[in-house]
Parts: C-alpha cells; sequence; structure tokens
C-alpha cells in the first residue's frame, strides 16, 4: 500500500503493481483532533501514519504543487513509514519534467510500464483506470446536468485520487450510481461551483442541498477525473497540466471554462484555516465574476451552524427556495 | 395583503432579541430584550399577525416564515438606504459583511476579535457598560496602538499599556481602533457603506472604522432594529405574494 498526499497518477501506482491510498480521503468520516497542526487535513493524517492507526509500506509526499503544510508533516510522518519519495509537479507545465517525475517515481516503486514481466499487469490496470474515469465523467456530467445526486456523486468523485484500492471494483460502485440515477428526482435551486480544496465536512454537499444550492462543479474531484494517459509520455502531458500545481492564471483558465460550460449562477470557494489558498481569493473574486461565498473550515465533522447559516444565506442571495427575497 | 393586518418581524440574536410590528406602511412598535428572553416577545404576537423570524435563533422561535440575517439585513437597509452598495452588520457574537453590487458575504465569527463582544469584554475590565467605554474614547486626544488581533492578547496588552502610564481615554480609543482595524478586513471599497447592528450605535467605533475605510459610514435609526424589520418586510412581500 503506497500512501499518497495529494493527487499522484494512479495510473502509474497500479502499474508498477502497487495500491494506492489517499491518506486524506478518511479524514472527513473521522473525528480527528490532531495535537499540533496548522492544516487539520495534513495534521490528521501525520498524527494518524505516527500513531500507527495509518500502516503504509511506502509514502509518496507531493512536495511541489502541493502546500508547504503537506511537505513539513509529509516529512514528519515520514518517520513512520519505511519509504518515502518526494514528487513534484512542474510550476510551469513543461511535460519534459514531468516525464522525468514520473520515471523516479517508477523507479521508487520498483516496476512501472517497462519490463517485459510487467508489461501485461501495466497494461490493464491503465485500461481498468482508464474505464473508470469514463464512468466518473459520465457520472459527472449526469450531476451536473442535475440528474444525479450531488452528495454521493461527490462522495464517489473525489475517490479517484486513489480509486479505493481495485479500479475495476470502484469502476462497478461508479456504475451502480449512475444506474441509479435513473430514479433520481432531480435537483432544484441555482447551480454553484465548489472550488478550492475539498471541505472538511463529511455533509457539505447535503448542507449545501439543504441551503437550496445546486453544486454542479467540484473543482478538484474533476481534476482527478480530467487527466489520465496510456504511457508514460501521456500521462505526463495530462499531468503537466494539474492546475492545482500551476500558476493560478492557468487554472483561472479551466475554471472559467467549466463555469461558464455549466451555468453557474455563485461559487462556494472553500479554503482550510490558515490555508495559502485563501490568499488567492481576492484574485478569484475579480477573476471569476460570479457571487462567491468563501468558507473556511478547520476540524472534520458535520458542517458547523455558522458555515450553514452562510450557504443558506448565499442560497437567499441567488434567489433559491422559499427564503429566496 | 389582508386589510389592517399587521407584520412581525423577530430577531431572535445572540444577545438581544427585538420585534418589530409593521403595519403595511410604517412601524407601529419595536421592542428589544436580552436574548434568553424571546418569549416575552413571541407573547406579544397577536392571532392574525404573519410572524417572519431572523437572526441565530431563528428556528426556535414560532414562525410562518424565516430567512437568514443577512437577508434580511437586505431588506432592512432597502428601506432608509436603497442605493447602499455595502452592508456591515456589526453584531455581538460576529460581523457580517454583504457586498450588494455582487451578492458576496464576509464573516467574522472565527474569533472575538472582531465583534462586538472585545468591547464588552474591555468595558467589563473598565466597569463600565459598552457606551461609557465609547464615550470615554469620544474623550481621548490620541489613542495607543493595540496591535494583538486576539481579544484575549489585546486586554493583557490593555493592562500593560495601563500600568506604563498610558491613559485610560487612549487606550479606549486604541480598543475602538483595533476592533475597527479588524471589521475594515472584511469590507470591500465603496462609496455606499451601510453599519447596522447593536454596535454600529457606538460613535466611537464608527469613527475609527470610518477613518480607517476613508467613507462616512450611513446609520439607520434604529440600527440594532434593521434586520427584525427587514424580517416583518419579508412577511409582507410575502403576503403580498400569497
Amino acid at each position: 500500500m503506497a500512501g499518497i498526499t495529494a493527487l499522484v497518477p494512479p495510473e502509474l501506482i497500479y502499474a508498477a503493481g502497487w495500491r494506492p491510498l489517499d491518506i486524506n480521503n478518511w479524514i472527513p468520516g473521522s473525528d480527528a483532533r490532531p495535537r499540533s497542526k496548522l492544516c487539520a487535513w495534513t495534521a490528521s493524517w501525520r498524527e494518524a501514519i505516527l500513531g500507527g492507526e495509518l500502516k503504509l509500506d511506502a509514502l509518496v509526499v507531493v512536495a511541489g504543487g502541493d502546500c508547504h503544510n503537506a511537505l513539513a508533516d509529509g516529512q514528519v510522518a515520514a518517520r513512520n513509514v519505511g519509504r518515502t519519495h518526494y514528487f513534484f509537479y512542474p510550476f510551469d507545465g513543461d511535460a519534459g519534467y514531468m516525464e522525468g517525475q514520473l520515471r523516479a517515481l517508477e523507479g521508487f516503486l520498483g516496476e512501472g510500464l517497462r519490463g517485459e514481466r510487467a508489461h501485461d499487469r501495466a497494461m490493464r490496470a491503465l485500461e481498468e483506470v482508464a474505464a473508470a474515469k469514463r464512468l466518473g465523467l459520465r457520472l459527472e456530467a449526469l450531476r451536473s446536468a442535475g440528474r444525479a445526486d450531488p452528495g454521493s456523486t461527490f462522495d464517489a468523485l473525489i475517490s479517484f485520487s486513489d480509486l479505493e484500492g481495485d479500479p475495476a471494483r470502484f469502476g462497478g460502485k461508479v456504475e451502480r450510481l449512475i444506474d441509479a440515477s435513473r430514479d433520481f428526482r432531480g435537483t432544484e435551486g441555482p447551480g454553484v461551483a465548489l472550488i478550492g480544496v475539498p471541505p472538511i465536512y463529511r455533509d457539505f454537499h447535503r448542507a449545501c442541498a439543504e441551503a437550496g444550492l445546486r453544486v454542479v462543479f467540484d473543482e478538484l474531484p474533476y481534476e482527478f477525473l480530467r487527466l489520465g494517459g496510456h504511457d508514460l509520455r501521456s500521462l505526463a502531458r495530462s499531468y503537466s497540466t494539474y492546475t492545482f500545481a500551476r500558476p493560478v492564471e492557468f487554472r483561472l483558465g479551466l475554471l472559467k471554462r467549466e463555469l461558464s460550460r455549466r451555468k453557474v449562477r455563485g461559487i462556494i470557494h472553500y479554503a482550510q484555516f490558515t490555508c495559502h489558498h485563501l490568499l488567492e481569493d481576492g484574485l478569484l473574486r475579480e477573476e471569476l465574476d460570479l457571487p462567491m461565498l468563501t468558507v473556511q473550515g478547520d476540524l472534520p465533522g458535520r458542517t458547523p451552524a455558522q458555515v450553514r447559516l452562510r450557504l443558506e444565506a448565499f442560497g437567499e442571495l441567488l434567489g433559491a427556495g422559499k427564503g429566496a427575497i | 395583503m389582508a386589510a389592517g393586518r399587521a407584520f412581525v418581524g423577530i430577531d431572535a440574536g445572540s444577545t438581544a432579541a427585538k420585534l418589530v410590528r409593521f403595519d403595511g406602511r410604517r412601524v407601529v412598535r419595536s421592542r428589544m430584550v436580552p436574548a434568553r428572553d424571546w418569549h416575552s416577545l413571541v407573547g406579544t404576537v397577536r392571532p392574525r399577525e404573519a410572524v417572519c423570524t431572523t437572526g441565530y435563533f431563528r428556528r426556535k422561535v414560532p414562525h410562518h416564515l424565516t430567512l437568514t440575517e443577512i437577508s434580511a439585513a437586505r431588506l432592512g437597509v432597502a428601506r432608509s438606504f436603497p442605493d447602499a452598495e455595502v452592508i456591515i452588520d456589526l453584531g455581538g457574537q460576529d460581523t457580517k459583511v454583504t457586498d450588494l453590487r455582487n451578492l458576496t458575504l464576509q464573516m467574522n465569527d472565527r474569533c472575538s476579535a472582531g465583534t462586538g463582544a472585545f468591547l464588552e469584554q474591555a468595558a467589563r475590565y473598565f466597569g463600565m457598560s459598552v457606551e461609557g467605554l465609547s464615550r470615554m474614547a469620544e474623550r481621548a486626544r490620541d489613542r495607543v496602538d493595540i496591535n494583538s488581533t486576539c481579544s484575549v492578547f489585546a486586554q493583557s496588552e490593555m493592562i500593560s499599556m495601563l500600568e506604563r502610564g498610558a491613559r485610560r481615554e487612549e487606550v479606549a480609543a486604541g480598543l475602538h481602533h483595533a476592533l475597527a482595524r479588524r471589521i475594515a478586513e472584511l469590507v470591500p471599497d465603496a462609496e455606499r457603506i451601510v453599519a447596522i447592528g447593536g454596535v454600529a450605535r457606538n460613535r466611537s467605533m464608527l469613527f475609527a472604522l470610518g477613518a480607517i475605510l476613508g467613507r462616512r459610514l450611513r446609520v439607520p435609526p434604529e440600527p440594532q432594529m434593521v434586520n427584525a424589520l427587514g424580517a416583518a418586510l419579508h412577511a409582507v412581500a410575502h403576503s403580498s405574494q400569497s
């Protein structure tokens, strides 16, 4: 089991015969209360690794393209993991550099896409991940069109960072969600986009729905789905466009395109308390030119009353539900 | 709208509960009680009156309609200042800033440093009311700089300044300025800024905030009643729709 602190191409990890585990994904469902923290996301997994609750054979820390909290907490956590690798995305989008990083990761994991023995397994893994992502994109499109439940869709999409350790089984789970969407009655309310890091609250999408807000776009899970490839070179080309690792102007380009395509009427910008992404808030407000609500989260659990109040007020301002004015 | 029908807005806030009775044209009664006594306001509601509640405990109070205090503020402010661009709701437990031009909200509720509770704490130290603290600050010829952004640390800073010989008036002025500086971080640049909420009755606070923002803040009559008025107006609007 290879723990990943942020997005690391799962295609390559599966191809190398490992199972990735996004060590963030258990946190919203927990009541983690890390002792010493800036960001509760990174501090929670650090504590869980040091305390032995998360047992990993290897840890891949995203050291370039994620935050310094993750880098610092990753180095502390690494003391309780046998092997650690530091992975860097290119800020300038250099696909050659990205390919070098993928080769280094391949070397760390032992085997990758090369070699006779590994070839069949690697090709099968690549195809399974690609097939699951195709299903994920279908589910995502249904949700954006109001034909799939935003909450359960988000829960599935956020797991595309590791495909829950088994791409074929995970693909089946997504397929069942697509099937279940036939019975979905549809959602009402203004379509909103959720941008920034994922909320640390386990019921955030439900809280949005209760406030009359229909989430039609989840920025980071969309990145998990959007990126992929069938060999090292195409993976490098694709993952070098991971917007969270690139300059904010690059990220804005994708956001503008997706928000316009989905006819979004408002934006919820989620950031962790003390997160550097909060510093981008003014720029995002200026450039995206849509009503924006900024929500700061701290510790995992249910969405707190103050945050629900903001969501409800935002819904009212956008003209949602009974409280519309 | 039913002839002769009255509309009641109740703002069940975290520190005070307010009631406004509106007859469709004007406010005929307004009343404020401590938050824990909100039942006494409900007792004054007559059978045919339409009640809209707002505020932190809005769902606990019996109502026909309810809406958040942010929307209530928007409706209440529009009655006095229809061209308002930004509303600053200076409450006891939080501060809410709504930019009406692009419908964005900012709130400071993470700690008491940007709320009325900050001044209440300081007033308690001086053994006076918040109004008394404001009047004391008005008498200051200068002010001390309070740098702490945490209200607990600000109080320690205040005490050490007093021990070093700073005048009480100057410390009071410094406290108002520190709170205003914290609130100003949430306020976007705008020409027409309206301040409401209990803290908007505090002249020293308005002076400090206006100075930092470089704007003269507009304040409606009875700024602490604006959200209850907005709730009553929402009941009126709902009645004419149904």
